[in-house]
């Protein structure tokens, strides 16, 4: 059902031909990806100009203060934007094709198959009204075609796979019953369960304590390594992407400013703000008695600064950071940088 | 910060906080949420103790209970060689609530967004009738620009700031009153990284301008030793561990503490250690278990353990444990 014009040749099976079209390896490809949205009065840019590659089984971590825009660039490749009236450009290929092209019938059957993502706050993303059973089975009757029995037995299997004991209770429960922990499990469950290729989780440990959080991220190195599942990680806390990141993005006022494998970055970062960041976090090695700050906040969409937007922080902006605007630059093999600093080295 | 052994401005003792579960037609009382249950321990003038656990362990609710926004259930809190536990409010106005100021984690919801930052900061001296018009200002745009706010800001809306800046006022709120004992209830949770940073120096500037003890609630154990002297741990109503920051974190003795150290995921040079993941979840405080309250999801429990609640007691001189591995 529901297959009108559409071409099922290349998303809706699982076969690995599927993606042969793709050069290579690289799963998702999203390039100068630019998203407005509309608060009423004028357009604002809350993603400027993003590139982003994920590859097979590789996972990439997004990361970046509140307002930075790491949430709604993921929003604006799931194409689950809160705004009817935003505005999308440039384009996120996925195995190939451009998901910003398709139809909203299209995108529905992709979107909780072949890209799945888990939010937040569990507690809220479930719906409090349908039991745990109804929600899980919705997606797998829907996307893989399966008959009731068959959902519930798929969904019993995938809540024992995410650490859950008791899933055949947890089946006929309901959202508050369960805690936040449990929530979460269900979620990933929920979102693993068609067997996605790419997992968007955004900041999904954030709302939950550091032993449950622990517990999460083990289950989410798991279940990369079992599924060979592509990861973009969307979060704030540079301490979980240092645990299970392969590359990472830091995103600041609406654009990437540094991009580089994990390692790199954390051995040598390059950018002010991405060294300022990693300076601000109360260090388990050393100890010293005042804390590195950046000083000021992060600018609002509508009030950036013209030439670099970090240049009104910077303790190294210099009078050029106020007038041109520097670009994202590939100084080492995979590490690109935005900053005039580098400029002369690259 | 370090400081010598000085005399205890707060004394907690055995300090209990139920509240009452009611269901049904009539609100009957079905049981109690055992939120705090007998925990002990002092803050010495001058130091910032930090409390630490995850979510549901009490840290909040002893802190708002030290403050008396809650009536305790039990025990006494001695503040200044003065049981304040059952005080009267009335008595608790002339001194304590002057005294003992508090600054809350959101800083969105705990300014009155209906009111000017003057009018928020100037409050608390017109209740405690201190002062002049013209003096309370006059303090009023001391504070601010102490915070690091500029001093036109008394005229403008909570609604005008971002999130670090209104931590600063929630900041300068609790010092308008000239308090000596400031309890911070994850005053930075709040915060972006970057933010945060700098509300933390601010916090460790103004103690040593002002002397002041902080009782310094968080589940964030890296800010906690960035900002601590000493450190609780507790979990689900209890202390499981209280001792000096450097001890506790070179040798962490409860089996709880262990796995919350290795826990959290770390930046630093070498990749993850060992890590100690629990299992299970936090049992509902309405219903502890009996014996040791961590012995559900302790690695190390033994058969002791479900039978007797170990006390906290001195393991080495200063480092208090709660646990039958050590006593």
């Amino acid at each position: 059902m529901f297959r009108v014009g559409y071409d099922a040749s290349s998303a809706n099976q699982k076969t690995p031909n599927s993606c042969v079209v793709t050069k290579m390896t690289a799963l998702l490809e999203v390039s100068n990806l630019r998203t407005r949205l509309n608060d009423g009065q004028q357009m604002l840019s809350v993603v400027d100009g993003l590139d982003l590659t994920i590859d097979k089984g590789e996972t990439v971590a997004l990361v970046g203060e509140s307002g930075s825009g790491k949430s709604m660039t993921a929003l604006s490749i799931m194409q689950l934007l809160p705004d009817p009236r935003a505005v999308i450009e440039g384009e996120v290929r996925f195995e190939g094709r451009n998901l910003l092209t398709l139809t909203d019938r299209q995108m529905r059957l992709l979107r909780g198959n072949e890209l799945a993502m888990i939010f937040q706050d569990p507690m809220t993303a479930l719906n409090p009204v349908l039991t745990i059973g109804t929600q899980m089975t919705e997606g797998l009757r829907f996307h893989l075609k399966l008959n009731k029995k068959e959902a519930v037995q798929t969904a019993v299997e995938w809540l024992k796979r995410v650490g859950i004991s008791r899933a055949e209770d947890i089946i006929d429960e309901y959202p508050h019953q369960l805690s936040g922990g449990m929530c979460q499990r269900v979620m990933i469950a929920m979102a693993m369960s068609c067997e996605p290729k790419l997992l968007v989780a955004d900041e999904p440990t954030t709302a939950l304590d550091v032993t449950i959080q622990a517990q999460i991220m083990d289950l989410m190195q798991t279940i990369r390594r079992t599924w060979d599942t592509s990861i973009l990680l969307i979060t704030h806390d540079l301490a979980v992407v240092h645990e299970i990141a392969d590359r990472v993005v830091v995103m600041y006022a609406g654009q990437a400013v540094e991009s580089a494998p994990a390692e790199d970055l954390f051995q040598k970062p390059l950018h002010p703000y991405t060294e300022g960041l990693l300076g601000a976090i109360p260090s388990w090695e050393t100890e010293t008695d005042r804390l590195p700050v950046i000083e000021g906040s992060v600018p609002s969409p509508g009030h950036m600064h013209t030439g670099c937007r970090f240049a009104p922080r910077c303790a190294f902006a210099a009078e050029r950071c106020d007038r041109q605007e520097p670009q994202l630059k590939e100084l080492k093999a995979n590490h690109h940088v935005r900053c005039f600093l580098h400029e002369n080295k690259g | 910060m370090t400081m010598a052994v000085a005399d205890p401005i707060v004394d907690v003792r055995r300090l209990k906080k139920y509240f009452p579960i009611r269901t049904g037609l009539w609100q009957r009382t079905t049981g109690y949420v055992k939120a705090v249950n007998g925990i002990s321990f002092t803050v010495r003038k001058g130091e910032t103790l930090g409390l630490v656990g995850e979510s549901g362990c009490g840290k909040s609710t002893a802190g708002r209970t030290m403050i008396r926004l809650y009536k305790p259930t039990e025990g006494q809190i001695i503040y200044k060689g003065k049981d304040i536990a059952h005080l009267p409010e009335s008595e608790l106005r002339t001194s304590v609530r002057r005294e003992i100021q508090m600054i809350f984690q959101d800083p969105f919801a705990s300014l009155n967004p209906r009111k000017t930052l003057g009018t928020i900061l100037e409050e608390p001296l017109k209740v405690h009738r201190q002062f002049s018009t013209k003096e309370r200002q006059e303090r009023v745009v001391h504070l601010l620009e102490k915070v690091g706010l500029k001093r036109e800001s008394i005229h403008h809306y909570p609604h005008e700031f971002s999130g670090g800046q209104r931590q600063r006022v929630g900041i300068a709120r609790a010092l308008v009153l000239n308090p000596s004992f400031i309890i911070a209830d994850e005053p930075v949770s709040a915060l972006d990284v970057s933010v945060q940073a700098q509300v933390i120096n601010l916090l460790k500037d103004l103690q040593e301008e002002y002397e002041l003890t902080y009782l310094f609630i968080s589940h964030d154990l890296g800010v906690i030793r960035h900002v601590a002297d000493r450190v609780g741990v507790m979990y689900l109503g209890q202390m499981m561990e209280l001792a000096d920051k450097k001890k506790i974190y070179a040798t962490p003795l409860h089996p709880y503490t262990q796995s919350l150290m290795s826990a959290i995921p770390r930046v630093g040079r070498h990749k993850q250690r060992e890590r100690i993941i629990l299992r299970g979840e936090v049992p509902s405080p309405s219903d502890p278990p009996q014996g040791c309250v961590f012995h559900t999801r302790c690695p190390q429990a033994f058969a002791d353990c479900k039978h007797v609640r170990p006390q906290l007691k001195a393991y080495q001189p200063g480092h208090y444990v709660a646990c039958h591995l050590y006593h």
